[in-house]
């Protein structure tokens, strides 16, 4: 064979194409500490969820260092208090890519916030994991650098829509929201899809969530034939005054829908124990015990290690472990590329399918940045909460 | 059903009609529409849970020790927000210092109490949800109390009437001897109880939540322009016919398109009786 012009000219170029695939991906230096940046709402009204996520940041971190670090590498965290506020969230972010030069952001978890961070760290590519529920939030051509460790709304609505056709086999349905932007666009998106599966949606709304007696409502849900209703609200307020409602007219009607039904606070607000029950919120098979009362093995031994160190009685199971997951991925890229580069963090989530995490086995790909497999979201009995997790709603195998 | 929506449409209606009350008594005495009126109401359910279920009292006295508290409140906002703008009324500057004061009560409870609603102590157990319960005619109760105790303070104590003269004519009132700034913190001091009064009577229904404030101020403020600021009949009048028009709309439009109802027959109202369907047109001399 001839070395023509051309010949050399590719020769040339596919050798430094391979040359600069090496390059691109530098050994990290020997001493030098795998940086993660942590937001969240610390403090504030917002915090509960954050707090959960802290402890499962602080213990995954210490978790690792104690064994030697990442390939000797140790992990260090640096933490910012949003306060659930996206300025300060945007500040963070912004604090921790050019000053603080972390290597992976982690959170933050409140969707408002991260609407405003994602790009942000999109143009940097900083590489990112949120646990935020927003549709949008992930898109791999805008955003290639951020992954969803949590379901979306979608698939909490795949969940709740499953759980009332498949399981309740009820078709006649009431889907009501809060009258916040949240309440309103989940409602919309819960009416889509059920209209999708040909059940009949007997009432549509939203409440006002200060709105004091939710009688009349209920009333015009019964009257319309409804057999289960659908709720898509975070306000405590309102959810507990639905309840409460529904004993006072004698009617017995399954509650299902947002994970907001389950919180400590309803609980303080039903005028008795009883009016909670029947009411069934999005969970998380990892972190509902079974009809036997037990968690899943990975599960019950992530809880047996925490004990005496992590308090799980006043905050959620899947908040700890999610956090605990996104410390452990981002460990996982820099042993596994042995690089921090932007792109071996990605390419490296990229690749992986089923990975076991402890609150789920996520799947990742190139098209495909919602890593939590849909067939893990359950409901839960809402009253039912016990160390952090709740038991499966009846129905479940 | 119609039980239903009498029982929580009249009960609302009450509470709109004692913040609407609380509204006028602090008008009457200042000339200032204050906008503390729904903080008030808003402090009285925080009070009452504060004092029956966090710390213990017995109901009666945690009812007391409420009515104390938001009367001390109604002062503060005499002495903080009124007092400084009376000289230059008609700048209007009691709403920007009324308003503020009302911002700074409400995020002081929502950081000191919680952000979250709070279970109000049920007061006398009597009722299991249904129309019949306390929750529902507490409110009802209170409201038909104050809107007499207040009929006889004004029309058959020397108190009541030396209210009344600082509210006609307070330069006149002083010529006579009234001492009108004692009069008027004492008139703050009643409109604060009055407040109380309604957010203790209502806690059941609108629990001990610190973003009640802002909510009846609005509603507070509708059977005051309905019945004529300064009538307290007409106030009463209006504020039952709103919570009752209210739920009516609740039932057959549903939650948030039942605001919009209200606020519709609310301005074809005004538009009808700009002084209100029970306010008088006053004659300006020229």
């Amino acid at each position: 064979m001839s070395l023509t012009r051309r010949r050399f000219s590719a020769a040339t170029a596919s050798s430094l194409g391979l040359a600069a695939s090496g390059l691109a991906r530098p050994a990290i230096a020997q001493t030098e500490p795998v940086r993660i940046g942590w937001m969240g709402a610390l403090t504030g009204p917002l915090s509960a969820p954050s707090i959960g996520f802290d402890r499962g940041t602080k213990w995954a971190v210490e978790r690792i260092n104690a064994a030697g670090g990442i390939k000797g590498h140790k992990v260090e965290i640096v933490a910012r208090d949003t306060q659930g506020d996206p300025t300060k969230a945007v500040n963070a972010t912004q604090e921790l890519i050019a000053r603080q030069k972390v290597h992976a952001i982690w959170g933050p978890p409140n969707s408002g916030e991260s609407l405003a961070t994602t790009p942000i760290m999109a143009r940097s590519r900083t590489p990112n994991l949120h646990p935020c529920v927003v549709n949008s939030l992930i898109d791999p051509e805008k955003y290639p650098n951020a992954f969803r460790l949590a379901p979306s709304n979608t698939q909490w609505d795949d969940a709740v829509r499953a759980y009332c056709l498949d399981i309740l086999k009820v078709k006649e349905v009431a889907i009501f929201g809060d009258s916040t932007g949240y309440g309103t666009s989940a409602v919309k998106d819960s009416v889509a899809g059920f209209t999708r599966d040909n059940a009949k949606i007997v009432y549509s709304g939203v409440i006002d969530p200060n709105q004091s007696d939710v009688t009349p409502d209920l009333l015009r849900m019964r009257d319309a034939g409804a057999k289960v209703l659908v709720c898509w609200s975070v306000t405590t307020g309102l959810n507990s005054r639905v309840m409460n409602a529904r004993a006072a007219v004698g009617w017995d009607v399954p509650i299902v829908g947002h994970p907001a039904l389950g919180t400590g606070e309803v609980g303080k607000l039903v005028d008795k124990p009883s009016n909670w029950a029947n009411v069934y919120m999005v969970g998380y098979r990892s972190c509902s015990f079974g009809a036997d009362g037990k968690l899943p093995p990975r599960s019950q031994d992530f809880v047996d290690t925490l004990k005496g160190k992590v308090e799980l009685a006043d905050t959620v199971l899947w908040w700890v472990a999610i956090a605990v997951d996104a410390i452990d991925l981002i460990g996982k890229a820099v042993a596994e590329t042995g690089s921090t580069e932007p792109d071996a963090f990605i390419g490296h989530w990229n690749s992986l399918n089923r990975y076991p995490g402890l609150f789920g086995d996520y799947t990742f790909s190139p098209r495909q940045h919602n890593g939590y497999p849909t067939d893990e979201v359950v409901m839960s009995a809402a009253n039912s909460q016990r160390d952090g997790a709740y038991a499966l709603a009846p129905g479940y195998t | 059903m119609l039980a239903s929506i009498l029982a929580s449409g009249l009960a609302i209606g009450a509470v709109y009609a004692l913040i609407g009350i609380t509204y006028n008594t602090m008008f009457t005495a200042s000339r200032v529409m204050s906008f503390t009126a729904g903080q008030l109401g808003m402090l009285g359910g925080v009070f009452g849970a504060l004092f029956i279920l966090r710390l213990g009292l017995p109901s009666v006295l945690g009812f007391v020790a409420t009515l104390a508290g938001c009367a001390a409140v109604g002062v503060v906002t005499e002495v903080i927000a009124v007092r400084p703008v009376l000289a230059r009324l008609d700048q209007h500057l009691y709403v920007l210092s009324t308003l503020a004061l009302a911002l700074m009560i409400q995020q002081i409870t929502a950081i000191e109490w919680s952000t979250e609603p709070q279970p109000f102590p049920r007061i006398f157990g009597i009722g299991n949800g249904g129309p019949l319960d306390e929750k529902f005619w507490l409110p009802l109760v209170a409201c038909g109390m104050v809107a007499i105790g207040l009929e006889f303070l004004y029309r058959r104590t020397l108190i009541g009437r030396a209210f009344l003269a600082i509210s006609e004519d307070n330069f006149a009132a002083r010529a006579l001897g009234l001492p009108e700034r004692n009069l008027r913190m004492a008139s703050f001091a009643l409109a604060g109880m009055i407040g109380g009064i309604a957010g203790f009577s209502s806690g059941e229904l609108l629990l001990a939540f610190f973003a009640n404030g802002a909510m009846l101020n609005f509603y507070g403020f509708i059977p005051v322009a309905l019945g004529g600021l300064g009538n307290n009949r007409g106030t009463v009048i209006g504020g039952l016919a709103l919570g009752l028009f209210q739920q009516a709309a609740n039932f057959t439009f549903g939650g948030v398109f039942a605001s919009v109802a209200v606020f519709a027959v609310f301005i074809v109202v005004l538009l009808a009786a700009p002084q209100g369907l029970f306010g008088v047109t006053v004659a300006r001399r020229v």
